[in-house]
């Protein structure tokens, strides 16, 4: 009978250690497990002949599903992340602050005369891409991009996968608005409640990213990271969610939604849409492959902190511009 | 980077930010006070009230008379962003409106009161003060 202790990660919940224990208890050859949240290790006594660092192995497989791992040795990368923040904070800022300069400027306000066609259509969607959408859809792709990247999921597919979702439901359903023109009305109350969602996501993935809730360990929005986790796995979620960024709240895209409508026909329609979607795309594809490079460069703890602190000002943003768009409170700015 | 310097970075970033948020509110009252008077205006009976659509809504406060017959005037010129997508919550209207054009709302005889106009995001507003 040996004894050995582990650093463990991801507890951030009292019943994380009741999990634990139950689990490893399970495993044959485990006698008391214990788990101790304050110092985040875990003891075990073993009648195994495996050396310590397969131990952590064998066991980190039983409980990484649920976002747990062990280690031997305490994991060098957090004891580094308190000093991160500091870094992140000023460069999150700076984009934030660039950003809404940019809004405020006015240099968005481009002139595009005569009809809309699809060239048109593919400019506006390269103005729009840096206009204040980029506040919910590309505040959104941001903070899931990191948020799955730092997961370390299949990040690519994923990605690539989002945006197939994006340009192909982008064609459809333009095609669709233009086939049969009135008949569907998109809502507006519709696209503001999707918009305080989609910004209450972030808000929620930005903390996260930033380590809130691990240095914290507020215990409460675990369900939702579970959930999170589960169906971030799914082929068929970055396909959906790519669908949903067209009811998203965007004043461009739903400029360009009216065009397709009175555009007389699915064909004329679906090119229209296509063309704004794909204007959309290099910044949106900037924004989630980015990720990906810098979440597996050695940045990554900067990157991860700096996103969310960009998530966290364009959540607040849309979320108080969306409550206002609702009428619920009073506007509180007008960039 | 040394910490105090971040800190230091953020506050003014913060204090920057504030500043694109509400420094523009200060400054509206006497900028609106010169505009005021060239975007109401009563033509046979009926106060128009004319508000620019493009890029936000200009001018952002507006004054005007209550009690008579009003309509407000919402002028687009290639306007594709937030701004074209109005809603008005106090009468129930919510339209996109065209990418260039004029929409004519007919606002009835407003009680004094203010009129608040919205784009769909709730980015841009503006207001009219009926006295």
């Amino acid at each position: 009978m040996k004894t050995y202790t582990f650093y463990v990660s991801g507890t951030h919940c009292a019943s994380c250690k009741i999990f634990i224990e139950d689990t490893l208890n399970e495993q044959i050859g485990i006698d008391r497990a214990s788990v101790d949240l304050k110092r985040e290790t875990v003891s075990i006594d073993t009648t195994l002949d495996e050396s310590q660092h397969r131990l952590a192995e064998i066991l980190t497989e039983k409980i990484h599903h649920n976002g747990y791992s062990l280690s031997v040795e305490k994991k060098a990368g957090e004891k580094k992340d308190n000093g991160v923040i500091w870094q992140a904070l000023p460069i999150g800022l700076a984009f934030l602050a660039l950003f809404f300069l940019v809004q405020k400027s006015g240099v968005l306000n481009l002139g595009i005369g005569g009809q809309t066609t699809p060239v048109t259509s593919f400019i506006i969607g390269l103005i729009a891409s840096v206009s204040s959408c980029l506040a919910i859809v590309g505040g959104l792709v941001l903070s899931l991009s990191a948020k799955v990247s730092q997961d370390n999921v299949s990040d690519i597919k994923t990605f690539v996968l989002f945006h197939i979702g994006r340009l192909v439901s982008f064609a459809a359903l333009g095609g669709v608005l233009g086939a049969f023109g009135k008949a569907v009305g998109i809502n507006f109350t519709l696209t503001s409640i999707l918009g305080l969602l989609a910004s209450i996501v972030m808000l929620l993935l930005g903390l996260n990213l930033v380590g809130v809730f691990v240095k914290n360990k507020i215990a409460l929005p675990s369900g939702f990271f579970n959930f999170f986790r589960r169906i971030e796995h799914k082929t068929l979620t970055p396909l959906i969610l790519g669908f949903a960024t067209f009811f998203l709240p965007c004043g461009f895209t739903q400029s360009m939604q009216v065009s397709a409508l009175g555009s007389g026909s699915f064909m004329s329609g679906l090119f229209l849409m296509l063309a704004f979607a794909i204007g959309t795309l290099p910044i949106l594809a900037l924004l989630s492959f980015g990720s990906a490079s810098f979440a597996h460069g050695k940045h990554a703890p900067l990157f991860f902190k700096s996103a969310g602190v960009v998530v966290i000002g364009l959540g607040l943003f849309a979320l108080l511009a969306g409550l206002a768009g609702l009428g619920i409170i009073n506007p509180l700015f007008s960039i | 980077m040394n910490k105090i310097v971040s800190i230091i970075l953020a506050t003014v970033l913060v204090i920057g930010i504030g500043i694109v948020f509400f420094g523009q509110l200060k400054n509206n009252p006497g900028l609106n006070g010169v505009q005021t008077a060239q975007n109401v205006e009563i033509r046979d009976g009926v106060q128009y009230v004319t508000i620019n659509a493009r890029g936000g809504y200009s001018p952002k406060v507006s004054t005007a008379q209550a009690n008579i017959p009003t309509k407000l005037v919402v002028k687009t010129n290639e306007t594709y962003d937030c701004s074209a997508a109005l809603v008005i919550r106090s009468i129930g209207y919510q339209k996109i409106l065209p990418q260039t054009g004029e929409e004519i709302i007919d606002l009835g005889s407003p009680q004094s009161g203010t009129l608040q106009g919205l784009c769909s995001m709730g980015m841009y507003n503006f207001k009219i003060n009926f006295n």
